[in-house]
C-alpha cells in the first residue's frame, strides 16, 4: 500500500465510522509518513507497520463513544442536591464536635491556669489546698494538650473528607456530562510523617501525664485532707461528709 | 499478544514517556515501537483517547526546515492518573509474576 492508498482508505474508514475531526487525525498519519521517509523507510514499508486502515480506524471510535447528555447531567445534578442534604448536615455535626472538643480543651487549659495561680473565679473551682491543686493542675493541663492535638486531627479529618466529597460531586457531574473523571481521593487524611510522629508522641505523653497526674493528685488530696473521701473533708458538694 | 490487553498498559506508558518531557506524536510512536512490538499506528488513538479524557494537550511548535510540529504534553491531571494507576499496576505485575512463577515451579 502506498502513502496515498492509505491515506485515503483510512479517511474512508473514518468518515464510514463518523469519527470526528478526521483531518486532525489524518494530518498526525501524514506526518508520521513524513518522518518515517525522512529516516529512508518506503512508502509501503511504513504503511505495513502503521496496521490495517480499517483496523486503526475502528480504535478510534472507541474513544469518541461517550457522551453525556444535557438530560443525564441534570438528573445528576438533581440527585447531588438530595445527597447534599444529608452530608452537609452530617458535615456540620461533625464541625460542631469540632467546635465542642476545642472548646473542651479550652476549658482544661483555664482551669489548669487557674490551679496554678490558685486562683477560684466567681467561687468556681471547689476549695483545694495549693499542691494537691497544682498536681490536678499539670493533669488538666495534660488533658488540655491532649485533646488539642484530637482537635488537630479531626480538624484534618473533616478537611479531607470535604475534599474527598467535593471531588466526588465534580466527577459526578463530570461522569454524567461525559468528560474526563478524576481520580477519587482518600477520605483519611495523608499528614506528612513527621506531623504524624509529633502528634502521636504529644498525644501519648499528654495521657501518660494526664492519667498518673490525676492519680497522684487524688492520691496527695486524701493524705492532706486525711480521708478516703477528701472531697466531702473539703465541703466540695455543700456539706462535709460529718453531717 | 491482544491488543485490547496491550492498549491499557500502552497508555501508562505513553503517560510515563510524557511524564518526562513533551513529544510530538512520531517521537511518541518510534519510542514504543522500539520497546514494544506494536503497529506503529496504534499510538495515535491512544493520543487521541488520553487528550480527550483530558490526561494530555497539545501545541503546534514551528520547526526550521520542516512542517509545524503537533507536541504532547501531560496536564496535572494526567500526572495525577499517571502516579496512581503506577503504582496500581506495578503491584498487579509484582503479584501475576509471583503467581505464575509458583506455577512453572509446581511443573519442576
Amino acid at each position: 500500500m502506498t502513502r496515498t492508498e492509505f491515506l485515503s482508505k483510512l479517511a474512508d474508514e473514518l468518515r464510514k465510522n463518523r469519527i470526528a475531526d478526521a483531518d486532525d487525525i489524518l494530518s498526525e498519519y501524514e506526518q508520521h509518513f513524513a518522518f518515517k521517509m525522512a529516516d529512508g523507510f518506503s512508502e509501503e514499508e511504513i504503511a505495513a507497520r502503521l496496521g490495517d486502515p480499517a483496523e486503526l480506524a475502528l480504535q478510534f471510535e472507541i474513544t469518541a463513544q461517550h457522551k453525556g447528555s444535557a438530560g443525564r447531567k441534570a438528573a445528576a445534578i438533581t440527585g447531588l442536591c438530595f445527597i447534599d442534604i444529608f452530608a452537609g448536615s452530617f458535615f456540620v455535626l461533625l464541625i460542631a464536635w469540632e467546635i465542642v472538643m476545642a472548646v473542651f480543651s479550652l476549658c482544661n487549659a483555664v482551669i489548669a491556669g487557674c490551679l496554678f495561680i490558685g486562683t477560684s473565679p466567681w467561687s468556681l473551682i471547689p476549695q483545694i489546698p495549693y499542691f494537691p491543686g497544682a498536681v490536678f493542675g499539670v493533669s488538666f493541663a495534660a488533658l488540655s494538650i491532649l485533646t488539642a492535638t484530637g482537635c488537630i486531627y479531626f480538624a484534618a479529618f473533616i478537611r479531607q473528607l470535604m475534599r474527598s466529597y467535593g471531588r466526588f460531586h465534580q466527577n459526578t457531574i463530570a461522569a454524567a456530562s461525559g468528560n474526563a473523571v478524576l481520580p477519587s481521593l482518600a477520605i483519611y487524611p495523608r499528614l506528612p510523617a513527621k506531623v504524624n510522629r509529633r502528634i502521636r508522641s504529644a498525644a501519648l505523653i499528654s495521657l501518660v501525664i494526664f492519667a498518673a497526674c490525676f492519680v497522684l493528685g487524688m492520691i496527695i488530696s486524701m493524705i492532706s485532707s486525711g480521708a478516703l473521701e477528701f472531697w466531702h473533708a473539703w465541703g466540695w458538694f455543700g456539706y462535709n461528709g460529718i453531717n | 499478544m491482544n491488543i485490547q490487553y496491550k492498549k491499557g498498559v500502552l497508555e501508562l506508558c505513553v503517560l510515563s514517556l510524557l511524564s518526562k518531557h513533551d513529544c510530538y506524536g512520531y517521537e511518541i510512536s518510534e519510542y514504543l515501537s522500539n520497546h514494544i512490538d506494536i503497529a506503529d499506528g496504534t499510538v495515535y488513538p491512544i493520543l487521541r483517547k488520553l487528550k480527550s479524557e483530558g490526561l494530555l494537550t497539545t501545541y503546534i511548535q514551528e520547526e526550521s526546515g520542516g512542517p509545524p510540529r503537533k507536541y504532547y504534553s501531560i496536564t496535572n491531571l494526567g500526572r495525577e492518573v499517571y502516579e496512581k494507576e503506577r503504582k496500581e499496576y506495578l503491584d498487579f505485575a509484582r503479584r501475576i509474576e509471583i503467581l505464575l512463577e509458583d506455577d512453572s515451579n509446581d511443573k519442576d
